[in-house]
């Protein structure tokens, strides 16, 4: 399995994504390029410029949209959001047409989640949401749309995971099974239940609909980012160490590997290593033959799998 | 003490007559030991003694009276009288009497006494006295109410009283002289403001009363003179005057004790009837929030008790494993039984460091808190079984702990301080033969394992050579000394089983640079205690006996040419090298408690090397690394090594990893901020060496029937394993069963938000796809990974 390298951003990557049909690789960094790459051999389909700071997330319509604090179609902005504080996570909903962020705690603004209809022109022009729901305990670190667009899903600070009204803005389901910062939160192909990467180094499944917990997959690291696999009883983790606490320790306690995990038995059966960093995001592929990582070193590395991944079978 | 207490008979009989006066005098303030147990935990203390707690309920009106004391103690001395009849005046007839018993031939004082009962300090005019047969029937407080509040109270000076017994007995003619000789012990404690000596037919009594100026002389004298030796006969035996009512109240008749119900603690050796001979261990983990003990076993440890906060540094087992030790900020909680419940409590605010007596008897606690001048408490010796004080020490300087030194049978322990070697013996907790011993320049001392010899050396010092000694106690009887030349340094190293002694002696011998280091080995058993000595210039990194046998290890030399050598000490004496390891990776030295095998670990800064060495033919079994392990610690039976890392050393990856003892890693067990894992010891083994020997003989026949077990149970923990991931399996998709019905469910409301197209597979919707060819070049790169940037 020799990963494609991906060498197209100069700070630490934050978050990668796929589009539908996979053959397209989004990816943002602390710096302010959007690349888009072809997955299949890595060559780079262009950059979208137009951020000052650092992008933190970006997400993929089924018809190439990206939403990263800004809109845009192939070389055309289609929107400028102005936000007073970063934006941390953002979406759209299963329909397209609404978009959701969230605001972190800073520079003495609240933390809100902010939700746009794009059927609306009046909201964009006058960058007024529809609805803009405060969280003032603890700021949310990542968010997903629910299935059906119906509610978003958010992972907070504190390690809470709230479910959200798209409608009334209301808490929906609230529970706590993470002690720390939830770093990333993936659903599956299908929606129905989606894992959370925390700090508190384990992942753990939930239903998406009743947010009950389902599973745990510990670690001894910081878990950075989790991803389904789309067709197999998988789940990948990506983390390692703390970037601020990498320089003071040797590099080999840094773990910076991405983990493979089954499904239903909580079980490790594979490591990949190669960064030299912690692992940020990372994404299967939805076809489910190949993921993707992209880590602290700046760097994104596209692993297609060994037939010996497919064959692997637990003995039960 | 005995007839102090006959005399005092009396007027505490009167005292209670007189409920108004009874008061004051009948309260001593508990004496420090009690109170201390009283605070903390001893409910024993209080069922003992029903009075004392009354005493101890009525206490505050006590606390009150000192602050009246100073004017009317100036009141005081203005009468002759001796302090004693303070006590007396009662205003009735048989006051008078009960005084003129007491005061005997010194009529001055009687007569002294009489008036001032009546009219509250006109002692001088004895005419204006009542007739004998005069009835008052003007109140007092009708009388003179306006002055009676400023009459001296019966506790004047009282506080200041203090009673010495078995004084010699003397004539007027050498009256003088005792009292020369008594002035001059108690007067160091503060001004002596009046003294009497109640005579008898011409000769004093026996027993004297002395009053200081202050009520704290008055303590101070007790706690330091009670136990005078002033000659052969006579012992002098001090106490405070107003304790007599304490002891009055001790009844004639001894009652028998009431029976203490007895807490049936269950069985506190049950571990060691465990059906497969398993070991426990304790875990502290997160930080120390969180404590658990398990049962070592080969597949995974089995969590027999998980207690949060229950303790607040650490846990120490007892010698023997008996008790699990937990500190806290108020003192020390033993823990023990089947259920780990709690055994006994020792009050002891601030400890920080506890030391078991080697029999488990006795415990010794360290509080850098509460140590004062006069009641010492920076350590205290503990009865393990009653939970009683035994006795408390000052802590001057600040040498290593543990401070004091236990004998292998917890007989002896000792200490040393500048200068001085103090051995104290139990039961009594007083020094031996009852002085120290003056060792000028005493360096280090230790006991040997296996009997009551102690060890101790004593640097260089000008013409002088250095010495160790080795002391045969409780006759004090040197056994060996050795003169030691151009001394640095010495180490006492004793084998586990005291058959040898091994003294590290650092010199600089002339003419020479740097240090070298002999071993010189002591053969105990052996009559002479004859000595060899191995010389090695190297710098030596560690040095370690074999526990149950006659080789001993050491690691040597500069990292990172380090290199281990194994010696063995033959029956005649010669020392042999047989087998020396170069280039290892080791700081330190763990041997298997039963000898034989060895574990070199370089810990810390050598990243957790591990080299698990046979030493019956020298062959390294395996090689291993615990990456940044800072722990290595053998069970008590020498079949497992578990290696850790701290989380009190390392911040990450803390786990305690458990290896058998060739080095074949069993289990790997993260824990979140583990921090401290300790096996629990066991106690000696009851088999004779021919058991043993027998067991050893008969090795193959157990072995099989072992084999046989760990083959069951192999193949059980591999069908229970594979039964677990099915009925997870079958959970799990049931659960997915029903989240695609609803998602199925769902269906056409997809179908709407994506305006009719279906999106749910990848392929669903081929009919739209447009066909296009891109040609992509394809370059394989080999990268060194790591190498870029």
């Amino acid at each position: 399995m020799k990963p494609i390298l991906l060498q197209g951003h100069e700070r630490s990557i934050t978050q990668i994504k796929y589009n539908r049909e996979g053959d397209l690789l989004f990816t943002v960094a602390k710096d302010p390029i959007v690349n888009v790459w072809y997955s299949v051999n890595g060559e780079r389909l262009g950059t979208y410029m137009g951020h000052t700071g650092a992008v933190w997330c970006v997400d993929a319509d089924c018809i190439l949209f990206v939403l990263s604090l800004l809109f845009l179609s192939p070389g055309k902005q289609l929107a400028l959001l102005k936000t007073n504080s970063a934006v941390r996570t953002c979406g759209f909903d299963f329909g397209g047409n609404i978009i959701m962020f969230s605001t972190d705690k800073q520079m003495g603004y609240q933390c809100f989640v902010s939700f746009f209809d794009l059927r609306d022109p009046n909201q964009i022009d006058s960058n007024e949401p529809y609805m803009k729901i405060p969280c003032n305990d603890s700021k949310i670190t990542s968010a997903v749309w629910g299935p059906l667009g119906e509610c978003i899903i958010a992972g907070h600070e504190s390690g809470e995971l709230n479910q959200y009204s798209a409608k009334s803005g209301e808490v929906l389901v609230n529970v706590k099974e993470h002690s720390r910062q939830i770093n990333d939160i993936q659903l599956s192909r299908d929606m129905t239940m989606f894992v959370t990467a925390s700090k508190d180094n384990t992942a753990k499944l939930f239903d998406s609909t009743n947010l009950e917990h389902q599973k745990t997959f510990r670690t001894e690291r910081p878990v950075n980012s989790a991803a389904l696999s789309p067709n197999y009883d998988h789940v990948v983790l990506g983390g390692g160490q703390e970037a601020m606490d990498v320089t003071t320790t040797s590099t080999r306690i840094g773990k910076f590997e991405a983990r493979f995990f089954h499904l239903a038995f909580e079980e490790e059966f594979g490591r990949v290593k190669g960064h030299f960093g912690p692992i940020n995001s990372v994404a299967f592929h939805p076809d489910g033959k190949s993921y993707s990582s992209g880590g602290e070193d700046g760097y994104v590395r596209i692993h297609y799998f060994d037939p010996q991944y497919f064959e692997f079978e637990f003995e039960a | 003490m005995q007839d102090a207490e006959n005399v005092a008979a009396p007027e505490a009989a009167e005292e209670r007559a007189d409920p108004a006066r009874q008061q004051p005098a009948s309260e001593p303030p508990p004496p420090p030991e009690e109170e201390q147990t009283e605070s903390g935990t001893s409910e024993v203390a209080r069922t003992e003694d029903p009075e004392e707690e009354a005493a101890a309920g009525t206490e505050p009106e006590v606390r009150a009276e000192p602050a009246a004391q100073p004017e009317e103690t100036a009141t005081s001395p203005a009468k002759p009288s001796a302090p004693v009849l303070a006590e007396g005046p009662g205003g009735q007839a048989g006051d008078h009497q009960s005084i003129d018993e007491e005061g005997g031939p010194d009529g001055s004082a009687a007569a002294d006494a009489e008036p001032r009962a009546v009219e509250n300090g006109e002692a001088d005019e004895p005419s204006f006295s009542d007739p004998e047969d005069f009835v008052d029937d003007v109140s007092e407080e009708e009388l003179l109410g306006d002055v009676l509040k400023d009459r001296p109270q019966e506790a004047d000076g009282i506080d200041s009283v203090i009673v010495v017994d078995n004084v010699p007995q003397v004539g007027p003619d050498r009256l003088e002289k005792l009292k020369n000789v008594i002035h001059k012990i108690f007067s160091k404690f503060g001004k002596i403001t009046n003294d009497y000596y109640p005579e008898e037919d011409g000769k004093t009594k026996g027993y004297i009363f002395l009053e200081y100026a202050s009520p704290a002389h008055a303590v101070d004298a007790v706690k330091n003179a009670d136990g005078y030796k002033l000659d052969k006969q006579h012992t002098f035996r001090v106490n405070l005057f107003t304790d007599f009512d304490k002891y009055m109240t001790i009844s004639d008749e001894w009652d028998i004790p009431e029976k203490q119900p007895f807490k049936d603690l269950g069985n506190l050796r049950y571990w060691l009837e465990e059906a497969e001979c398993r070991d426990q261990y304790s875990v502290i983990f997160e930080s120390g929030d969180r404590t658990s003990i398990f049962w070592n076993d080969v597949k995974d440890p089995v969590s027999i008790e998980e207690r949060a906060r229950w303790t607040e540094t650490y846990v120490r087992w007892s010698p023997k494993g008996t008790y699990l030790a937990t500190f806290h900020q108020r003192g020390i909680a033993l823990w023990g039984g089947e259920k780990f419940k709690q055994i006994q409590r020792f009050s002891h605010q601030g400890v920080q460091l506890i030391d078991f007596s080697p029999c488990e008897r006795y415990l010794v606690t360290f509080s850098p808190l509460m140590d004062t001048q006069d009641d010492p408490q920076a350590i205290i010796i503990w009865d393990i079984l009653t939970g009683h004080k035994k006795r408390g020490f000052h802590c001057e300087s600040s040498a290593h702990w543990p401070i004091f030194k236990w004998s292998h049978d917890g007989k002896f322990f000792a200490r040393m301080t500048m200068d001085t070697l103090s051995i104290y013996e139990t039961p009594s907790m007083g020094l031996l033969d009852k002085k120290s011993l003056k060792i000028s320049g005493i360096k280090d001392f230790s006991w040997s394992p296996g009997g009551n010899i102690i060890a101790f050396w004593v640097p260089e010092d000008k013409d002088i050579p250095a010495r160790v000694t080795l002391m045969q106690l409780p006759t004090r009887q040197e056994i060996r000394v050795r003169n030691l030349f151009n001394v640095v340094d010495c180490k006492l190293h004793w084998q586990k089983n005291g058959d040898y002694l091994c003294v590290k002696v650092d010199r600089t011998p002339k003419g020479t640079q740097g240090v070298v280091t002999n071993f010189e080995i002591f053969r105990m058993r052996e009559k002479q205690v004859p000595v060899d000595v191995v010389e090695m210039k190297e710098t030596i990194i560690a040095f370690a006996w074999e526990p149950n046998g006659s080789k001993f290890a050491v690691l040597h030399g500069e990292a990172p040419r380090i290199s281990v050598s194994f010696y063995h000490v033959k029956s005649n004496g010669k020392i042999e090298l047989i087998k020396m390891f170069d280039k290892q990776q080791a700081n330190t030295i763990f041997w298997s408690p039963q000898g034989q095998f060895v574990v070199l670990a370089g810990l810390r800064s050598m990243n957790g090397a591990l080299a698990f060495v046979d030493t019956s033919d020298c062959t390294v079994m395996n090689i291993a690394e615990h990456y940044m392990a800072s722990d290595v610690e053998w069970d008590p039976t020498g079949r497992y090594v578990v290696t850790s890392v701290s989380w009190w050393s390392h911040k990450v990856d803390n786990a305690y990893w458990l290896w058998t003892f060739q080095g074949r890693l069993l289990q790997k067990n993260n824990k979140d901020r583990f921090c401290q894992l300790l096996w629990r010891p066991r106690p000696p083994t009851l088999l004779s060496q021919e058991q043993i020997k027998q067991i050893k003989k008969d090795l193959k026949k157990y072995s099989k029937i072992f084999e046989q077990k760990d083959r069951l149970s192999q193949s059980k923990a591999s069908k229970e394993l594979v039964e677990r991931r099915r009925t997870m399996m079958e959970d799990f998709r049931e659960y997915r069963k029903k989240a695609q019905e609803l998602y199925m469910k769902q269906k056409t409301e997809r179908l709407e938000l994506r305006g009719g197209v279906d999106t749910d597979e990848l392929d669903s919707n081929v009919d739209d796809w447009e066909e296009e060819t891109i040609e992509f070049f394809v370059t394989e790169e080999v990268i060194p990974l790591g190498g870029q940037e």
